[in-house]
């Protein structure tokens, strides 16, 4: 597809949940710096392929190759680890703790402080901090330049979309490769929807090496943002291409209007 | 700005003169003059917005010299307590709680890890600084030291095989946990069965038996005077080295698991590490109180390390503000004297702390210092 190496490939990926398929045999490759979105119906798979990703799940069969490295088999934190961050449906802020320190624990994994700096050489971490908030601070204002005043107020404070970017900042902290969103726009109104687009495509221009998955419903933002779209139904991937060639395709239409339309 | 300092001095003074005041009023008469001085005292400062403002910019702005004025009165306390030495051991008692309080808020209020076994990793500081001493005959100070480090073993051993475990089910296993320590000290032959061990030396340096009453430039101190000099440095210094761990790293992937394990996982938080680092760190703490416990009382025996007990530990988490360091502070200094003073509540003891509980759990679930933002200074 692209002359570029690519991230992520994604072979036969199956999942179980007793009896049923979540997720079908699907392939799925995403380039370095690329936008992939990807659409379906509720219950199609597409939460599950993240959690997947991520490794919240244990795939029955399939390959996941990120970097060069098998993915499968390796827990949570190790995955997050070698550079895939990702942001979740309902949000999964800690609302009793700052914005900051929801931003900072992205940044954990690649601290260089130990216990023993915390405790008697306190210099050193105060200094790895202040250097963790400044750079909290700077993804903050990439998306709302009032936000970095109110880092250490508790998130549960700031209104709905400014928990949206503190989340999407905590996924960049980490400074990854992969980027998964899971539906971003959920509960948002037309208005929040279109700010949201919006810093996508910060995101977009700050980042040009950041390769992005997005799920969504909105399909004026999939349209929007992504280069190419996987559409899901059933678990298995049933088109793939532009927005365009997606939306006009058979099968994806049949699903998301009902097959008796499809036939019509 | 010295009208700061003043006001953070005086404001100390005056606690600590109320205190004093409410510790030795044998009068029921001025005893409820004391407590009625100090519970309008605290009205003043909760409802008159400007003091309450004024008093806590000047705490903020003189922060060393509050910290500084605290251990001076800290200090002097045996000295105000003369006349009544018992009131040295009660204050060394709330000093033992603050330690374990704190190493049992690290894994409960910060990490999110139900330890309701507090009791039982006490006990094992305890027992081990009992057989260490009495049955090795090693002395105090480096049982005191080793001690903790059996309650840390045991956590570690005891955790592993639960880890998997989450929420209720870890409670429900170190509430399990308490009870078959109990049982295993009152029916096994080394640990003294229902006798306990008893005659544990006390502490000494360099010759230096920490019995012996301290006599301060000419004024003799009570009996205890030692031993609560020796809780307040142990204490001070559990508190001083969680809050740095609280307001570091550790503390923040610690808050993080605790508050949404999946979020946390998902930013590189191996959830193995952090629960198992918060369980042995708080477990060294809380046997490191019942270690030193060990050799201020100078025996140890199965009640002294029943389930009641870590009720007790949770309840100073739960009154003073779970999570937050100098709660765990204010509450063991509330909860353990208080019924020591009534001694009519003293039955009813596990009653009333249920009671404060519950109340607190439904007008104040924060508790009476609720924890801070963290700011990494």
């Amino acid at each position: 597809m692209s002359a570029a190496p690519n991230l992520l490939d994604v072979t036969g990926l199956t999942v179980r949940f007793g009896g049923l398929v979540a997720l079908d045999g699907v392939d799925v490759v995403v380039a370095e710096g690329e936008t992939v979105g990807v659409i379906g119906p509720n219950g199609s798979g597409k939460t599950t392929l993240f959690n997947a990703l991520t490794g919240l799940l244990a795939p029955a069969a399939g390959d996941v190759v990120f970097l060069g490295r098998r993915l499968t088999g390796l827990e949570a934190h190790a995955i997050a680890r070698l550079g895939i961050a990702r942001t979740f449906q309902a949000s999964r802020l800690c609302l009793d703790l700052s914005a900051f320190d929801n931003i900072l624990i992205g940044m954990h994994a690649r601290r260089r402080t130990g216990l023993l700096d915390s405790v008697v050489r306190r210099g050193r971490l105060v200094g790895e901090m202040r250097a963790a908030i400044e750079r909290a601070s700077h993804l903050l204002a990439l998306f709302n330049r009032d936000l970095p005043r109110r880092g250490f107020e508790r998130v549960g404070q700031l209104p709905q979309i400014d928990r949206r970017r503190v989340e999407i900042c905590r996924a960049l902290a980490a400074g990854p490769r992969l980027l998964l969103l899971d539906e971003p726009s959920a509960g948002m109104n037309p208005e929040e929807t279109a700010e949201l687009m919006r810093d996508l495509r910060i995101v977009r221009d700050e980042m040009p090496g950041l390769s992005v998955v997005i799920i969504e419903h909105d399909m004026f933002v999939i349209e929007g943002v992504s280069q190419r779209v996987v559409a899901f139904n059933y678990g298995r991937k049933i088109a793939e291409g532009s927005f365009a060639e997606v939306a006009r395709h058979a099968e994806v239409r049949a699903a998301y209007l009902g097959t008796e339309t499809a036939h019509a | 700005m010295s009208r700061d300092l003043a006001g953070v001095w005086l404001a100390e003074a005056a606690v600590f003169a109320l205190v004093v005041a409410g510790i030795l009023a044998e009068r029921p008469w001025a005893l409820g003059a004391t407590g009625g001085a100090l519970v309008a005292a605290g009205a003043l400062v909760r409802f008159v917005p400007r003091l309450r403002a004024a008093l806590a910019g000047a705490f903020a702005r003189r922060r060393a010299a509050a910290l500084a004025g605290g251990a001076v009165l800290a200090l002097a306390l045996p000295l105000a307590l003369r006349s009544s030495p018992y009131w040295t051991f009660v204050a060394t008692l709330a000093l033992l709680y603050v330690t374990t309080g704190q190493g049992l808020n690290f894994q409960i209020g910060t990490a999110g890890v139900i330890n309701l076994a507090g009791a039982a990793f006490a006990g094992l500081g305890g027992y081990a600084v009992g057989l260490l001493t009495v049955a090795g005959g090693w002395p105090a100070w480096l049982a005191v030291l080793v001690g903790p480090w059996a309650a840390v073993l045991v956590g570690t051993i005891l955790f592993v095989p639960i880890l998997k475990t989450r929420g209720h089910y870890l409670a429900l296993v170190t509430i399990a946990f308490v009870f078959i320590f109990n049982i295993l000290v009152n029916n096994l032959e080394f640990t003294g069965g229902p006798q306990g061990i008893k005659n544990i030396p006390t502490l000494s340096l360099g010759g230096y038996a920490f019995t012996t009453r301290p006599a301060l430039a000419g004024v003799e101190l009570p009996a205890h005077a030692n031993f609560y000099y020796a809780a307040l440095v142990m204490a001070g210094l559990t508190t001083w080295v969680l809050r740095r761990l609280h307001d570091s790293w550790l503390g923040l992937v610690l808050n993080t698991l605790r508050d949404d394990e999946i979020a946390a996982r998902c930013c590189g938080v191996s959830v193995t590490r952090g629960k198992l680092l918060a369980f042995s760190i708080g477990n060294f703490f809380i046997g490191l109180g019942g270690a030193f416990y060990a050799v201020v009382v100078g025996f140890v025996s199965p009640p002294d390390f029943d389930f009641g007990y870590s009720l007790v530990m949770l309840s100073v988490i739960i009154i003073g503000g779970v999570d937050s360091i100098p709660g765990v502070v204010l509450g063991a200094c509330l909860l353990v004297p208080l019924p020591e003073r009534f001694r009519f509540l003293h039955e009813y003891r596990l009653l009333l702390y249920g009671i404060v509980i519950v109340v607190m759990l439904l007008y104040r679930p924060r508790g009476l210092w609720p924890a801070r933002i963290r700011r990494y200074r």
